[in-house]
């Protein structure tokens, strides 16, 4: 619109829909002051830090000693059963693939619905993705026999021009995930630099203060770059969005391109894509409600974004039990007679232990979400998270372990039993990401300051009533 | 450059600073804001954004060389497997895409550094600290002989602070 | 192979050299990462060996007394493969799997290196010299003493004889698996103590616990003529088996008919007309009706041929009865003496050999020699060896390997082994078999007994002008008909033909009491029959040092590297036994400790154990340590603390011929408590309706084929079905897959275009394997074993570092076996498990079935394996990075992944411990840690063949060469070539009605074609055998999925 002073006065512009203003969201967020001092607040690194950081690296100490044995001493030292030539690595390769998911998905999806609820969480549910798919890029190179040949997946050129196999689900994946990490990064990366502008001007001690100013590739905060910022970080969600849905989907091709009884099913891209989300939620809840109370976040995370996130949870979870009826009902009506003696014995098999966590922690205790007291309620929250955990890990158990185990060939019928060497590893890879996560969130703010600082009113000359301030950036 | 930089505690007085120095037009303007505001954006009333022309030709180029490498790559080495054909480009899809992604939004990202002229090593003049806090600046890139009289005009709207920078 | 290995040419040489030399540098690149090439083990080759060119030795197997024909494969003077000779009369080309294993002797890592002394109780070497001296300064003052020998047809028996003669030494010619009582009730009713049995011509073929697949008498040629007699489909013999436990013969039987041990003299008496069915069925425990209709049917099918084998206190009787009723039935013409296994007779019965012990017991023998045999183990303890054998003056052996009797003896002299000596045989009558050096000795300090003994002879004065001859080989030149002439001229083939001077006369034929012993068959509360029978595969016990044979699969209960229980499923669930539940079975000789295997095959009322396993070392050395460098006690490191020894639990008594009695003795079961995973290569024995091996019944074969319609199945129509040319790798080179578009079409497919010069498209490498041959021997396994360097995994050492379970097998459990053939054993019918109730055994030799549609080579990243213009799925080891994505893609799971570092020197769970690696196939690599590896079709040999056809200017001809498997097998069942030129056999037997693909459904087109199976019910099928009788043409209907 032209130029004028008018459209000042907060009682003739109705507020944009979908985003409430701050006085609806965080009524406890007065100004920017308080918005900087209590965010970067927690950025000063206690006791308890020093003390779960080094938890972390020691885990992950074991399981890089433990690789180094495996590597050393051939993948038999892992608990392989032939027909079970899949274990432990890509049933957690997988389950980090799939909390990977939560996080561009609330940056990303949420922003292009302006779902509001995302302003606070979003900062640590990317993180959290980014080195979440930091983790799970590690397993398929840990699983290989070879694991020093694991380059001869990637297209590398050399002077042979030998090259991979494009038909193969394991290079699609090379690519999904190489491209899911670069651009989640990216996105992480750019939503922060106006952020670490912050730090870098309330900076006192000159050598930090540089690096935030390298970081911040001096950021300004001026009109120019906040045009084309807000443009760019748009265009970004619009990638990552599809991004988000084909990585998951291309990882379900490993197993539905395979004829194996149990994997060969087209409902599988749906089916995973729902649990990566499902799973991902649930690792939110995992590492966010801690971090709320210890942060002292409680008013930036408002038990609003609690409630909305357990929405979230409870679809995703019904979509989920919804897919793991339909593949029964696909074996029953199938006539494949192969098909239906595998599921017959996920339920009532030997590995019916398995299928029975996975359907309790994934179908049936998340159905407590319909109370919005459970919603409402951060403990619940937090022990339901840790069921639905379990239950994810436990869902791409049942996928892998009991079909491999249960094939065309009964005379080939196997078992399966992990040994120290799998625990071990799987211990590391938490290791590995909570040292990368506690890390961040003592150099990083765990909440998007300039992002909050949208939505809370901006000082005025007039005299200004505490609701229906204009808002948001779009 | 020389100019004069403008320090608002408040939004509103910083948006009729920019209203009139428009109207007066004493030269370029840049806007600080701790975060965006669109009562800015429509003051400055500047051009849409061009990032989405990098995003664009990003993605076409993406899309064209995933397919273009693992076809090339399929036919260079002739192997039958599974008795499938040498260069599927079905399953190549996949390739298209991830490749589309991959360098669509890194273009989308360089196209954006470009545009507003980051990364950049020093905050030259025009600059305040604040900015990044709370407060609102205009720096007006206005003629020394015209300064005085630029900073009469923000003073007047309610600058907290007026200083020329050389 | 051909025999004719004389360089044709300077071009054949020279690309033989580049062929042997890369395969050398192949092998031992394989070994580990960084590639150590040991090209060419000679600085100066001997004579007559050209660097990587084959030679062959024909030569005679000694693995057991049948003497069959071999020939060895020496390439750069090691002998790398053994293989039958197609022109000896026994074995006409096949070899089993003891034979194949023969290798694994000669290269045993735990052969003594040279003579050793025992000084107050501690071993040490000793020099040749001395050995002979002080053997010498005894052998002048001994009159008298023992040779306890291994029974071996042939001249060295006469040898021995004279020479121990001199000194009043008695010989013995012991053969422990030997069945004294059938050779004798032969010769009295045939003359001849082994007979061929002309299968073929008989319509009723009845065995009484006669085992002639798994070695009863020369099992090879009973194969052979068995498999020969089955693939006559229509008219072809009805085969029952009667006895207490369903052999690996049994489950080739149509019929099972399990009646108590001991019984089966009843049974016959009946069958004879004596008595009546209801006696015969009080006593046998087996169904009046039953033993009717098997009346019924003798008196039908004419000519019946009537053997048995049922090694209990009748033996004699029951063996003597089951030739009269042969006769009876118009069988005699069917025993013929003309080809009869000669080469069997002649060994001392069990009672000279009980007799001797005794003697050696109560009269103190200044000597006493052993040779090849172990009687410390072999002998019921019962009879006390140790201790009669501690009574004698001095103990000599010369055994290859530190067995339980050398650990008794005062002097080792270690023999040569029979690949590296020089002897003859006499396999049946008028051919002699020549044995004959395939390669140097291993160890210098070995030597053959036969010198050793001519020099001994030369030390003691009073001998010392009776024995001019300088070697024993000298010695038997001259007693050869023609001499060394005829001998050299003979050494081709192998053969001469002519007989050898008898052997020292067979034992007196002992008549028949009038009244034979009367089994009881009343069983005390908590009793069991107990059936004691030796291993197909370990024999009596000398095969458990060889890890090719630990780790071959029983044929029946697919047992490795362990001892177990056969109990019936019904006994077991009634006492509360699982499978794997560890169980003391006393018998009346002592106490046998082994897990519980569940069979149908064996009677409720009976325990069925097998020989073979339980060596152990006097001082009870502990499971083998890798490293260890010591003497390896108790039969060497894979053969110690594995397993316990049947034998204990049985008494010395022998049958009314003198022959050992094995079963029938009564023992109590009790459980202990303890529990282990039994290593079994065996996941469920049930086919849940897969239709992996199918069956048609004989008279089924002429009807129009029900199930299927039209010509769509494989086989049945002439020109649908040819393998490979309807594969999608010939459609994609001629393009239409590859280039939709016309005018891009043989674009782009190189050597898959049928106009390459290669020519490669234009093939198919195809297998048939019919299943109405095969009988589940195994014999083609171990054969797969030892041409592609395939590694044992199952010694207890050969796993992980630190949480290694010291336990023989553990791998095997975990499922890591490498056997790229495997032959599954599904049974049919009896789905309830109950006793009575007849079920059926089929036997499918599954390998990698080379998919026109692989479904494991799209999956693979890195085009580690893809599909190669002739038809086969190729393997790269040194592209594949082991995802294993491969594996669980393949629905016919046959690709084994290297979990360990088996090749590697330097890592405990090297399969190949020197001298073992000598034998590794130079054409083969050894595969490296981390990488999958499966069935190539032998494409080494594929190749060799092509390339020497076209060195010489010549098509590859049909049948021109054949796979490991294939020339193995002793049935005959596997048939490999070129499906797409009609000219080969294998393309002639896809066209046959009863081919079928397994998992058709799953549109792999496969390169493997299976014949079903063939059943023969019995005229009163409805009676009794519910499950064999039913024309089932597939699996068995779907049972409980989870049931397994």
């Amino acid at each position: 619109m032209a130029a004028s002073a008018a459209p000042l006065s907060p009682l003739d512009e109705t507020p944009r829909p979908n985003i409430p203003t701050a006085a609806v969201r965080l009524p406890a967020v007065k100004d920017y002051e308080q918005v900087d001092n209590e965010i970067l607040a927690t950025l000063r690194p206690s006791a308890g830090w020093f003390a779960a950081l080094g938890v972390a690296i020691l885990c992950l100490l074991i399981g890089a000693a433990t690789w180094i044995y495996q590597i050393y001493e051939g993948l038999g030292a892992a608990g392989y059963h032939p027909p079970t030539m899949w274990g432990v690595y890509i049933i957690t390769f997988v389950f980090w693939v799939g909390i990977g998911h939560a996080g561009t998905l609330i940056s990303a999806i949420l922003y292009l619905f302006r779902a509001g609820f995302r302003t606070s969480i979003y900062r640590m549910a990317e993180a959290m993705t980014v080195f979440a798919v930091m983790t799970a890029g590690l397993f398929p190179i840990l699983h290989l026999g070879r694991p020093w040949k694991f380059f001869w997946l990637i297209p590398y050129p050399n002077w042979r021009l030998i090259w991979p196999n494009p038909k193969s689900p394991l290079v699609w994946d090379v690519f999904a995930i190489l491209t899911y990490l670069t651009i989640s990064t990216t996105f992480l990366y750019i939503g922060l630099i106006p952020d670490i502008a912050v730090l870098r001007d309330r900076e006192t001690n000159p050598v930090r203060k540089r690096i935030f100013a390298l970081l911040s590739l001096g950021w300004r905060n001026s009109d120019r770059e906040w045009r084309h910022f807000t443009r760019a970080y748009l265009f970004l969600a619009a990638f990552a969005t599809p991004l988000v849905l084909s990585v998951h989907s291309v990882v379900s091709f490993d197993f539905a391109m395979a004829l194996t009884p149990g994997w060969h099913a087209t409902i599988f891209p749906p089916y995973f894509v729902a649990g990566a989300i499902f799973s991902g939620i649930g690792m939110v809840f995992t590492i966010g409600i801690p971090l709320r109370k210890y942060f002292k976040l409680q008013h930036y995370i408002t038990l609003n974004d609690l409630d909305a996130a357990a929405k979230l949870c409870l679809f995703t979870s019904m979509v989920v039990g919804l897919a793991y009826l339909t593949e029964f009902q696909i074996a029953w009506m199938s006539g494949n007679q192969v098909e239906q003696d595998y599921f017959w014995n996920r339920v009532f098999g030997q590995w019916a232990w398995a299928a029975w966590i996975m359907l309790i922690c994934n179908m049936v205790l998340p159905l407590s979400l319909f109370s919005q007291k459970m919603r409402r309620n951060p403990t619940w929250l937090f022990i339901l998270s840790i069921f639905i955990n379990i239950g994810m890990w436990f869902e791409r158990f049942v996928i892998v372990v009991p079909s491999l185990s249960h094939e065309f060939e009964p005379w080939q019928w196997g078992s399966y039993a992990p040994t120290w060497v799998d625990y071990a590893i799987l211990l590391g890879s938490f290791g590995w990401f909570f040292m990368w996560f506690l890390l961040f969130i003592k150099q990083l703010p765990v909440v998007a300051i300039a992002e909050i600082k949208e939505i809370v009113p901006p000082k005025m000359s007039h005299a200004v009533h505490g609701h229906g301030q204009p808002g948001g950036s779009h | 450059m020389a100019g004069v930089l403008a320090v608002f505690p408040h939004l509103d007085s910083a948006v009729h600073a920019i209203d009139e120095l428009k109207r007066k037009n004493y030269g370029d303007i840049t806007v600080y804001s701790p975060t965006p505001r669109h009562e800015l954006e429509e003051a400055a009333a500047a051009p849409v954004s061009k990032v989405r022309v990098f995003t664009l030709v990003g993605a076409l180029l993406g899309v064209s060389f995933g397919y273009w490498i693992m076809i090339w790559i399929s036919e260079y080495w002739p192997l039958v497997v599974g008795g499938k054909a040498i260069a599927t480009w079905i399953p190549y899809t996949v390739f298209g895409f991830e490749v589309m992604v991959l360098v669509g939004g890194l273009s989308t990202v360089f196209g954006m550094f470009g545009l507003s002229r980051i990364p950049r090593l020093t905050m030259t003049v025009g600059y305040d600290g604040r900015f990044s806090h709370g407060d609102y600046g205009i720096f007006v890139a206005a003629a020394p002989d015209k300064s005085a009289e630029v900073s009469e005009l923000l003073r007047k709207h309610g600058a907290t602070e007026v200083r020329n920078e050389r | 192979m051909s025999q004719n290995t004389e360089p044709t040419g300077i071009k054949r040489r020279t690309f033989l050299k580049v062929l042997g030399a890369s395969g050398a540098a192949a092998a031992t690149v394989g070994c580990s990462p960084e590639p150590t090439g040991k090209l060419i083990p000679y600085l100066v080759s001997p004579d007559n060996t050209v660097p990587g060119v084959s030679q062959y030795y024909a030569t005679t197997c000694r693995e057991c007394a049948a003497a069959c024909g071999i020939i060895s494969e020496t390439r750069d003077g090691r002998s790398i493969k053994l293989e039958g000779n197609p022109e000896h009369p026994m074995n006409r080309g096949a070899l089993c799997a003891r034979g194949q294993a023969a290798l694994q002797g000669l290269y045993n890592p735990d052969r003594f290196r040279g003579p050793m002394v025992k000084r107050n109780g501690a071993w040490q070497p000793i020099s040749w010299e001395d050995a002979y001296n002080e053997l010498a300064q005894r052998l002048g003052g001994a009159t008298g003493g023992l040779f306890i020998n291994q029974h071996e047809s042939g001249l060295f028996p006469t040898f021995l004889a004279e020479w121990a003669g001199s000194y009043g030494i008695q010989t013995l010619q012991v053969d422990a698996e030997a069945d004294e009582a059938a050779a004798a009730a032969h010769r009295a009713a045939y003359g001849v103590a082994w007979p061929r049995f002309a299968f073929q011509d008989a319509r009723l073929i009845v065995s009484f616990g006669a085992d002639f697949l798994d070695g009863w008498g020369a099992s090879v040629p009973q194969q052979l003529d068995f498999a020969d007699a089955r693939a006559k489909l229509e008219n072809a013999p009805r085969f029952i088996y009667v006895g207490p436990r369903r052999s690996l013969t049994g489950l080739n039987a149509d019929q099972w008919i399990g009646c108590r041990p001991g019984t089966e003299l009843d049974i016959l008496n009946f069958l004879r007309g004596q008595g009546t069915a209801e006696q015969a069925a009080q006593a046998s425990g087996v169904p009046a009706a039953t033993l009717t209709a098997l009346q019924q049917e003798l008196a039908a099918a004419r000519p019946a041929l009537v053997l048995a084998g049922a090694r209990n206190a009748r033996g004699y009787e029951i063996a003597t009865a089951a030739a009269q009723l042969t006769q009876q039935s118009g069988g005699a013409a069917l025993a013929r003496s003309a080809g009869a296994a000669v080469g069997l007779d002649g060994a001392a019965r069990y009672a000279d050999l009980q007799a001797a012990v005794e003697r050696m017991r109560t009269t103190k023998l200044p000597i006493v020699f052993v040779r090849g045999v172990n009687p410390a183990y072999t002998l019921a303890p019962q009879l006390d060896f140790a201790q009669a054998f501690a009574n004698a003056g001095y103990r000599v052996s010369f055994s290859l390997y530190p067995d339980e009797t050398t650990e008794l003896c005062d002097l080792v002299l270690p023999d040569l082994h029979s690949l590296e000596s020089w002897g003859a045989a006499q396999p049946v009558a008028g051919v002699i078999g020549l044995q004959q050096p395939v390669m140097d000795p291993v160890f210098s300090g070995t030597r053959a007994t036969g010198d050793v003994l001519l020099e001994l002879a030369k030390k003691v004065p009073a001998t010392a002008t009776r024995f001019p001859h300088a070697t024993y080989r000298e010695w038997l030149m001259a007693r050869l008909p023609g001499g060394q002439q005829a001998v050299a001229g003979a050494l081709n083939k192998g053969l001469l033909p002519g007989s050898l001077p008898a052997a020292p006369a067979a034992p007196a034929v002992a008549a028949a009491p009038a009244a034979a012993p009367a089994t009881t068959t009343a069983l005390g509360n908590g009793e069991y029959f107990l059936v004691v029978y030796p291993s197909p595969v370990l024999g009596d016990g000398r095969g458990a040092n060889k890890p090719w044979l630990q780790e071959l699969p029983d044929p029946v209960t697919k047992v490795v590297w362990s001892s177990w229980v056969e109990m019936h499923p019904e006994t077991a669930a009634q006492r509360g036994i699982e499978r794997g539940d560890i169980v003391e079975v006393k018998g009346p000789g002592g106490t046998f400790r082994a897990p519980v295997v569940p069979y149908l095959g064996v009677r409720p009322d009976t325990v069925a154990i097998a020989l073979g396993q339980g060596h152990r070392s006097g001082t009870n050395m502990p499971i083998y340590e890798w490293g260890d460098e010591g003497v390896q006690w108790g039969y060497g490191r894979y053969a110690r603390g594995v397993g316990d020894n049947a034998m204990k639990t049985l008494v010395a008594s022998a049958d009314a011929a003198g022959g050992f009695v094995w079963t029938g003795h009564k023992a109590t079961v009790t459980t202990t408590g303890d529990h282990e995973t039994i290593p079994s290569t065996e996941g469920s024995a049930r086919q849940h309706g897969r239709g992996i091996a199918q069956a048609i019944a004989a008279g089924a074969l002429t009807q129009p084929d029900a199930e299927h319609h039209g010509h769509e199945i494989p086989g049945a129509a002439s020109h649908e079905f040819l393998p490979g040319l309807r594969s999608p790798v010939a459609a994609d080179a001629q393009g239409t897959l590859g280039a939709p578009v016309k005018e891009d079409q043989g674009k782009n497919v190189g050597m898959y275009s049928p106009d390459h010069w290669s020519g490669m498209a234009k093939r198919r490498w195809a297998m048939t394997i019919d299943l109405a041959r095969c009988t589940g021997c195994s014999a083609c396994v171990t054969a797969c074993y030892a041409e592609n360097n395939i590694p044992t995994v199952g010694a207890a050492w050969q796993n992980a570092t630190v949480y290694a379970v010291s336990k023989p097998g553990f791998n095997v459990t975990r499922g890591r076996e490498m056997n790229w053939l495997r032959i599954e054993r599904y049974y049919e019918g009896n789905d309830e498990a109950r006793f009575g109730e007849d079920f059926e055994a089929r036997f499918v030799p599954m390998l990698c079935q080379h998919c026109g549609n692989a479904p494991c080579e799209p999956v693979c990243p890195v085009y580690a394996t893809y599909h190669a213009p002739d038809g086969l799925n190729v393997q790269v080891y040194n592209r594949c990075v082991g995802t294993r994505y491969c594996s669980n893609n393949c629905p016919y799971k046959v690709r084994y992944f290297n979990w360990f570092g088996y090749g590697e020197e330097d890592r405990k769970q090297y399969a190949f411990p020197e001298p073992l690696n000598w034998q590794l196939n130079p054409d083969v690599t050894l595969r490296g840690k981390g990488v999958m590896e499966k069935c190539s079709f032998c494409i080494q040999r594929i190749r060799e063949a092509e390339n020497r056809a076209s060195l010489e200017g010549r098509p590859v001809q049909a049948d021109e060469f054949t796979t490991a498997c294939a020339a193995a097998c002793p049935s005959r069942a596997i048939v490999f070539g070129d499906a797409a030129d009609q000219n080969w056999t294998v393309a002639k037997l896809a066209e046959d009605r009863r081919a079928y693909h397994v998992f058709e459904e799953l549109n792999t087109f496969t390169a493997v074609v299976y014949l079903k199976k063939v059943t023969h019910p019995g005229p009163a099928a409805a009676a009794t055998a519910a499950g064999t009788a039913a024309p089932t043409t597939t699996g068995a209907p779907a049972a409980a999925p989870a049931a397994h």
